[in-house]
């Protein structure tokens, strides 16, 4: 049986920047991918934005994907492709992953895991969606894969329902590719996508943002033929008397993303409820020492740079893993104002000198400023100029030094500032 | 049934609108009323439970639109002019046993089905359940069948090669205070009604065996279980096929000539037959197919229930079927559905029942799966509506008798109704298809010889399903062919080699769904958000034809519009 | 006045553009890049086009290309019929200019993934 220092599943953006960080690190890496090719999803994701925040560049997923893929294999690592996880078992020392490919079944040793297994699309029955069960309903993302790797039209004449990015970006796509995208349908007040997205995707072809409305019936027996939309209050519940019917063969969803954690709560590891990806420390090592989560499946990121920075934090720290080291785990919690911060806790006996900390506030605001304690105990503030759930906030710190305790508690907070 | 009596009845509830008229051996309603639940109400206040005196609802009823059957639209001669012995009319449980177990004889056996795939209505929208029989009474043809029923979906799982479950149910009761009536309910249901494996088990003891349940007192029927009720149809189907049976599918009834007393051909939209025996397993559609025969000595009232498949993440909270009981006027009449843990260890919650008129409209409705939620978390607290992964709605095709109807016509000689099949007509297909086998025998052996045929095989050679074998064995199985170690499906775990395994099936339905309901891609948690595009590819280049050819369902349910450029 | 979303970068500025062609005062950009974007919006919006080009493998029946730089936004559908009318006759890959100066607005048209190599392996699994 073989046996490797790091074993990383998945070959998306955060696999890759893990692989690439761990074997830098020394680390004997082998990664793990399910699909024909390395790159995960940004295979489909052929428009351009990728790369801004790393490379100062555009670049369209294939490219941003591609100078990874190039690293990976200078750095001449192993990759397995159409290699699939079937079972992990937790060791003595380390883990044992038993894998199946075309090959056979392979069992492999490793000292240390990470799980790069990306994210999956909500979908209609998620979200509620009820009536007929026709052909030409599609999550954004499954509509991607048609038009832009297959080079097939999943419709001719469409309603997209959620404002998130992939939505976004569908229904340009399709536009360029003569479909008709009737409008893009959100249940929340506020638009999910990144506002770049809402720009150049929907005002630039004129494809109205409905905000407040939701999808509620589909229609059709083989096809579909109509969907019902409704207008939604606060709470998102559907108002009475405001359906109407809209004729269209195609509804498309960006409902929301789920972190792919199927396997890391086979193996114990705690699910943050609010990211529903692992707690993990600020190395990203889960509660079950030796495993680590980094991108899409650690929480949904909106920009892939930041993806690969998890990768990296995820690669590096699982490389330097030491079975036998101590842990001093105090938590982080993130404030009412907050929808989530990673990592949900800091290890007092690793280097903390560079923690960087994502988070997302719970609404749209103005002028506020971020404010983290310790104990009540003000370590750092940051002012902005405005804040929004759909844009992650990212930022470093050095938290050495700082007097933090075995019984400190680290909180983020969120302060709104009068206007100016 | 006093007529008079009746009518008065009727009188006195709808004012002169509704009247009936005994006629032969039925009850002939007429009349006009506004609402269709008028229509369930006048008819039911007609209908004695369980008796072979049927009401048939002639009732006009302003609620009820024009809604023909729906039929497919291929139209071809490939039928044309054949003469099968046997003509089962309907793909679901009860047709696909039949044909099964009736290839055992040298008979030319032809089933037809309007629809793309097998058991796309009834047989493929129910719950799975496997039921002991305890809400039964002796008298029906319900309770006739329901025990032999239930040992017996042993066997024709292991010969079909089809999973089957005996999880075991409970009836979970909150008061103490009912322990000593439904005491005395179980000991009639296990004296007289031979429902012999009941018991009643304490509330501590439900939660030793289900952590997640927490009753005063439960029922316990260890004999209950659970199968995947199209896998078992499509087995049956492919066993029958082996066997030397034919079936058709995308083949409607669309009408039926007589000949002194009998069906002389049928006409089909892929042509007119002439078969020595019809047997009625429509469904829903069992009374017009009656009609059609000149036979109609009862009617269907569809009701439709909806259920929600959960995550097979909450597969782990209950291993069995069970449901909360609460003791009303109709003591024991379960509606409201339960929780069920399927073969496949998802958890399936519901079915409710709403009256309709519709038969084919299979759409769901916010409002089932809130009902169905209201009560099925009092019987598991745990249970949430965020790990639904999907649901879907099934008609059922009771009588007004809410009885099963398996017998000869009454007035056309060649035609054996298996009609009014409902809960529990899944549990009870395998020994009803064993009689009607029997009666057709019969019926045929007077015009005919009839042999046996002795080539039949009662063993279907089951695909293999990978995940579920020990590393040894499928490593063996991806030495002999690659693509068992592909994975398509990252749900279910689904490879490669398997669709491929269904695509070559003795019923091959090359469609998204056709292949989804043989092998289960696109069953899991993503709906098959990432396997689809993968398995309509494969589809194609199994038949060699272009993706934007292959199909959802039927040939209208159109995936793509061609090529982008 | 006019209002608009800056869209350089995720941060997604609010612009206010005051004054004429040729004299146009910007604000609420938090960069200078903020500025020129707003000035080429209100003159001559410009856009990178991303789509695909189809090719004559059966195994990659489309692959992604994008403009080298961008094009002006109203000549969208234009340079995608071009594209559209082109087909890739041999293996490419990421970077491969497939046309130059499209329809002469001084942008190429380039591959922007890489040709499967395991193609020969996906061929294996054809019937």
């Amino acid at each position: 049986m073989r046996s490797v220092d790091v074993l990383i599943i998945g070959g998306g953006p955060a696999g890759l920047a893990a692989a690439i960080a761990a074997r830098k690190n020394g680390a004997e890496v082998l990664l793990l991918e399910r699909e024909a090719r390395l790159g995960g999803i940004l295979k489909q994701c052929i428009h351009d934005g990728f790369g801004l925040v790393r490379y100062g560049e555009k670049l369209s997923g294939p490219e941003y994907a591609g100078r990874f893929i190039d690293e990976f294999h200078a750095l001449q690592i192993e990759a397995l492709t159409l290699t699939f996880v079937t079972r992990i078992e937790k060791k003595q020392e380390g883990f044992l992953i038993t894998a199946v490919n075309r090959e056979g079944l392979e069992q492999i040793h490793t000292k240390a895991l990470i799980l790069a297994t990306g994210c999956r699309e909500r979908t209609a029955k998620q979200v509620s969606i009820h009536g007929t069960r026709p052909a030409g309903v599609f999550t954004a993302g499954t509509a991607q894969h048609f038009t832009n790797l297959l080079g097939l039209l999943p419709t001719k004449k469409c309603v997209i329902l959620g404002s998130g990015d992939i939505g976004l970006i569908m229904a340009r796509r399709l536009t360029l590719e003569g479909a008709e995208v009737l409008g893009v349908y959100e249940a929340k007040p506020t638009p999910s996508g990144l506002t770049r997205n809402l720009h150049q995707c929907l005002h630039d072809f004129n494809i109205p943002l409905h905000l407040s409305h939701t999808v509620t019936r589909v229609f059709g027996q083989d096809r579909l033929s109509a969907v019902e939309i409704m207008q939604v209050d606060e709470g998102m519940n559907p108002i009475p008397g405001t359906a109407q019917r809209v004729e269209c063969d195609a509804l498309i969803l960006s409902v929301g993303l789920i972190p792919e954690n199927e396997l890391a709560e086979g193996l114990g590891v705690v699910i943050d409820p609010k990211t529903k990806g692992p707690l993990c420390d600020a190395g990203l090592m889960t509660s079950v020492p030796g495993v680590f989560s980094c991108g899409n499946a650690l929480h949904v990121n909106d920009l892939v740079d930041y993806v690969s920075q998890s990768g990296e934090t995820a690669g590096q720290n699982a490389a330097l893993y030491d079975p036998h080291r101590e842990q001093t785990l105090i938590p982080v919690t993130a404030g009412e104002g907050l929808l989530y911060a990673v990592p949900q806790r800091l290890d007092l006996q690793s280097d903390n000198s560079a923690v960087t900390l994502y988070f997302r506030s719970r609404q749209n605001l103005g002028r506020c400023r971020l404010v983290i304690t310790a104990d009540g105990r003000e370590l750092f503030t940051r002012n902005y100029p405005f804040l929004r759930p759909p844009e992650m906030e990212r930022l470093t710190l050095d938290l050495s030094d700082r007097g933090l305790t075995a019984e400190t508690e680290i909180k983020l907070e969120i302060e709104v500032m009068p206007d100016v | 049934m006093n007529i008079t009596k009746l009518n008065r009845r009727l009188e006195k509830h709808f004012g002169g609108a509704v009247s009936a008229q005994l006629d032969e051996d039925r009850i002939l309603l007429s009349g006009h009323l506004a609402t269709w639940a008028e229509v369930i109400e006048a008819c039911s206040m007609a209908a004695t439970k369980y008796s072979r005196i049927h009401v048939v609802n002639d009732i006009r009823c302003d609620e009820v639109g024009e809604q023909p059957m729906r039929c497919p639209s291929l139209r071809d001669s490939a039928l044309e002019g054949q003469h099968p012995d046997v003509l089962i009319i309907g793909g679901g449980i009860s047709g696909a046993s039949i044909a099964r177990e009736l290839s055992k004889w040298n008979l030319d056996i032809l089933l037809v089905e309007k629809e793309a795939d097998l058991a796309l209505q009834a047989s493929g929208r129910n719950d799975g359940e496997v039921h002991p029989g305890i809400d039964l009474s002796t008298g029906s043809l319900k309770h006739h069948y329901i025990r032999r029923g239930n040992e017996h979906m042993e066997t024709v799982c292991r010969e079909l090669g089809v999973p089957f479950h005996r999880v075991g149910q409970y009836v979970c009761f909150e008061k103490a205070s009912l322990k000593p009536m439904i005491a005395m309910y179980c000991r009639i249901r296990k004296n007289r009604d031979g429902i012999s494996d009941t018991e009643l088990i304490s509330g501590e003891e439900l939660s030793r065996r289900e952590p997640n349940l927490h009753f005063a007192f439960a029922i316990s029927n260890p004999s209950s279980g659970c199968v995947c009720p199209y896998g078992l149809t499509i087995a049956y189907a492919e066993n029958a096929v082996q066997n030397g049976a034919r079936v058709s599918l995308n083949t409607a009834v669309l009408g039926m000539e007589l000949k002194d007393g009998n069906i002389y051909s049928v006409t089909t939209n892929r042509g007119t037959l002439y078969p020595a025996l019809v047997i009625n397993a429509a469904g829903v559609f069992a009374e017009d197919i009656a009609a059609m025969a000149d036979d109609r000595f009862f009617s269907i009232h569809p009701r439709r229930g909806t259920n929600s498949i959960l995550d097979k993440k909450a597969g782990a909270y209950m291993h069995a079927i069970a449901s909360i009981k609460e003791v009303t006027r109709n003591t024991m009449h379960s509606k409201g559905g339960g929780i069920l843990h399927t073969v496949d260890d998802n958890l399936l919650v519901g079915p409710d029942a709403v009256e309709t008129w519709e038969k084919e409209n299979t759409e769901t409705h916010r409002e089932s799966i809130d009902t169905v939620f209201r009560k099925q978390t009092r019987t598991m607290q745990k249970l949430s509506r965020g790990d639904i992964i999907t649901y879907f709605t099934g008609v059922r095709a009771p009588t007004f008798e809410e009885d099963f109807i398996i017998e000869m016509g009454r007035k056309t000689g060649n035609i054996l109704h298996c009609a009014g099949i409902q809960s529990p007509g899944l549990t009870t297909a395998p020994v009803v298809a064993l009689d009607i086998e029997k009666m057709a025998v019969e019926y045929l052996s007077r015009s005919r010889q009839v042999t046996p045929n002795e080539q039949y095989d009662p063993i279907r050679p089951a695909p293999p399903v990978l995940r579920e074998m020990s590393d040894e064995e499928r490593a063996a199985f991806i030495r002999q062919n690659p693509d068992y170690g592909v994975i398509v499906c990252r749900c279910e775990e689904i490879s490669r080699g398997e669709i491929l395994d269904a695509l070559r099936s003795p019923i091959c339905v090359p469609t998204v769904d056709g292949v989804k309901k043989r092998v289960r891609p696109g069953m899991g948690r993503c709906q098959g958000g990432f396997c689809s595009p993968l398995v309509t590819q494969m589809i194609a280049e199994f038949l060699g034809v272009p993706p934007e050819e292959v199909r959802k369902s039927s040939e209208e349910a159109v995936i793509t519009y061609g090529k982008t450029k | 006045m006019c209002e608009l979303t800056c869209i350089v970068c995720p941060r997604g500025c609010t612009l206010q553009i005051t004054g004429e062609a040729g004299n146009y005062t910007v604000t609420g950009n938090a960069c200078k890049r903020g500025e020129q974007f707003a000035t080429a919006e209100m003159t001559c919006p410009m856009r990178t086009l991303c789509t695909t080009v189809k090719t004559a493998f059966p195994a990659v029946p489309v692959i992604s290309v994008r403009t080298s730089r961008e094009i002006p936004k109203e000549r969208i559908f234009d340079v995608m019929r071009e594209i559209n009318s082109l087909c890739i006759t041999h293996p490419t890959g990421r970077g491969e200019v497939i046309l130059q100066n499209v329809l002469g607005l001084g942008a190429d048209i380039i591959v922007t993934a890489d040709w499967p190599e395991e193609q020969d392996k996906e061929d294996r699994y054809e019937q």
